[in-house]
């Protein structure tokens, strides 16, 4: 039997996949509750009805897909005490790697967005900082890159 | 031989007044490729900014006492006596320029971007006066327009005697705002970190970088001999601390450059297995990431004193560094899981065929010539350190191996242009840059080489 997947939120990320979960079900009732458009234009297939069936068949798995994610979700929350010296989820981390000064948040998957420093957990620098501590070198490694990171310094926003 | 190049360019979304505005610019810079080639002069390094007969001492003695000599903007002569005297381009030119000016104005007229016309009638007005600067800020200022169009004397590569004077070029294109929300995500992951500097050296920094992505429809000048597929401007680091740089990457003719050389080079000098890792598509777009590395790390590479330093070999090592330095940086992309393994191979396999195609460039445009030194010492670092190895006459990567060499060519770089000096630096480019390296594929090559008619 295969492993449920755990999906890691922010509280920010959660709210938004909620948000995104409401507004397609208001528009799926939108559009099943108005009219379709024909299946036959004269002896044709309509055009308007295929795109119909597609935006349709769209909002369905995006849908199931969301609702597979609300019941799998585990919520990002700092550590207590001693903890916020470790790094795990949530932890904002200023490293220096590759000669570079950089500062990135560890978040689940679902939230990666390394252009705005949203680093996911699954990387291979996130696999690699997860449970270590600042003053920490660690070497991060995938089949053709490899460098040491150095942790200068982790913290977690409040929630 | 012609200093213009067109692309084919789908046109038919602008407006009948874009149209003619467009074909306007188009003519202003066709006239600028006949000041090009008067400029241009592959016997002497000095191309014709310089009487031949002119030793670089001379011009140098001649420059202390008359800084017009060695104005970016000026063609140096001898009078009668044999004293050296400078004459600015726009009097040289003043017949030639006339014509241009006035389709500038005409264009101005066209466009309902008052910025654009304001940019364009200052243009006008800076081929005629030879006070370039103004019209600069403005663009540096206003730009992304809906059109990108440059013209007048822009890059040096022409004068590699002091690498100064500056060579006429013009470009036309129209905005491909897709691609360039791409480039701007690119340009955003490789901004977001700050690069420790050498103790000592000392860089401009650059407050903002625009990027953007054209569809040429033109080259003129100097760009349509270079062939060019990205760009960085100002040249002028002064005016690029105080206004910022402007990076565009001409995806028309990059697309002609992968289809007619880069894709070509894979096919031949890589293993019919190992090609099969790749897809086409994959390898465009490691071609285009190529050059896109390369334009933003150009502008995070600017040493106050470099040129002065370097010399004729500064534009060597700023070309080779910019393309290492951000190629290297996608090793953090991999680590962060912003960039695939896939897609850096894609763009180290790319920068190897763009080191092919700058020494076979060099062979017909001996002025693109840094580059293809550049090139080769890239390459016989690959090779020397192992992460290139030529088996059965084709060419096999080991790209563990490379990412090591970037980063250890990268170190050495970064010292010559932050530090250097330039007995250190002729040292270095003497040991590294042997066109052996590329020759030793001739073999696998000719057919190639035949149907390029070298």
């Amino acid at each position: 039997m295969s492993e449920i997947k755990k999906f890691y939120l922010t509280k920010e990320g959660l709210e938004r996949i909620k948000k995104e979960y409401r507004n397609l079900r208001s528009l799926r009732l939108a559009k099943t509750n108005g009219e379709a458009p024909k299946i036959f234009e004269s002896e044709d297939l309509n055009p308007e009805y295929l795109s119909f069936q597609e935006d349709l068949s769209f909002l369905e798995s995006r849908i199931v897909e969301l609702e597979y994610i609300l019941k799998n979700t585990l919520l990002i929350r700092p550590p207590a005490g001693k903890k916020q010296n470790i790094i795990d989820l949530g932890a904002t981390v200023t490293t220096e790697l590759d000669g570079e000064i950089d500062e990135f948040t560890i978040v689940g998957s679902l939230e990666t967005d390394p252009v705005n420093k949203r680093i996911s957990n699954e990387s291979p620098i996130g696999q690699a900082l997860i449970g270590k501590r600042a003053g920490e070198t660690v070497v991060i490694k995938t089949p053709i890159v490899n460098h040491s990171c150095k942790i200068l310094k982790i913290k977690y926003n409040k929630i | 031989m012609s200093a213009v190049k067109k692309f084919e360019v789908d046109t038919k979304h602008l407006s009948a007044e874009e149209k003619i505005l467009l074909e306007k610019l188009i003519s202003a810079a066709e006239l600028v490729a006949p000041l090009y080639l008067k400029q241009k002069n592959n016997e002497y390094p000095g191309a014709n900014f310089y009487p031949s007969n002119a030793t670089r001492e001379e011009i140098e003695e001649a420059g202390r006492k008359n800084p017009a000599i060695l104005n970016p903007y000026t063609f140096v002569e001898r009078d009668k006596s044999g004293k050296l005297f400078a004459v600015p381009f726009h009097i040289k030119f003043k017949k030639e320029l006339k014509p241009i000016s006035n389709l500038l104005i005409e264009a101005a007229g066209l466009s309902p971007n008052k910025d654009f016309s304001r940019y364009l009638k200052s243009r006008a007005d800076s081929l005629l006066n030879g006070d370039y600067e103004k019209s600069e800020i403005i663009w540096l200022k206003n730009d992304p327009f809906k059109f990108s169009f440059i013209i007048g004397p822009i890059e040096r590569y022409l004068d590699k005697l002091f690498f100064k004077k500056c060579a006429y070029q013009a470009w036309v294109g129209i905005l491909d705002a897709e691609k360039t929300k791409d480039a701007e995500r690119f340009k955003k992951m490789l901004l977001v970190s700050r690069k420790k500097i050498l103790p000592d050296s000392e860089k401009v920094d650059i407050f903002k970088l625009d990027v953007r992505v054209d569809k040429t429809l033109i080259f003129s000048g100097l760009i349509a001999d270079f062939m060019f597929t990205g760009t960085n401007l100002p040249n002028d680091v002064n005016l690029m601390g105080k206004y910022g740089s402007k990076l565009k990457i001409f995806e028309t003719p990059l697309q002609e450059k992968f289809e007619n050389e880069h894709f070509p080079i894979f096919k031949t000098i890589f293993a019919k297995n190992f090609q099969k890792s790749y897809s086409k598509a994959e390898l465009f777009l490691g071609s285009l990431r190529c050059i896109l590395l390369h334009e933003i790390t150009h502008s995070l590479i600017r040493y106050r004193d470099a040129e002065k330093r370097l010399k004729d070999l500064f534009p060597v090592f700023d070309e080779l560094y910019a393309y290492i330095l951000g190629i290297k940086s996608c090793g953090s992309f991999l680590l962060k899981g912003a960039m695939s393994q896939k897609e850096l191979e894609a763009i180290l396999i790319m920068h190897i065929c763009r080191n092919f195609t700058w020494w076979l460039d060099s062979m017909k445009n001996p002025d693109v010539n840094h580059y293809a030194i550049g090139a080769a010492i890239a390459q016989n670092f690959f090779f020397k350190e192992g992460a290139m190895e030529k088996r059965g006459g084709i060419s096999w990567p080991n790209f563990a191996k490379l990412c090591i060499c970037l980063d250890q060519l990268s170190h050495l770089l970064e010292y010559h242009l932050a530090l250097g000096n330039y007995d250190d630096a002729r040292e270095f480019v003497e040991e590294y840059s042997s066109f052996n390296v590329f020759k030793q594929f001739s073999p696998q090559l000719r057919n190639f080489l035949k149907k390029k008619k070298f």
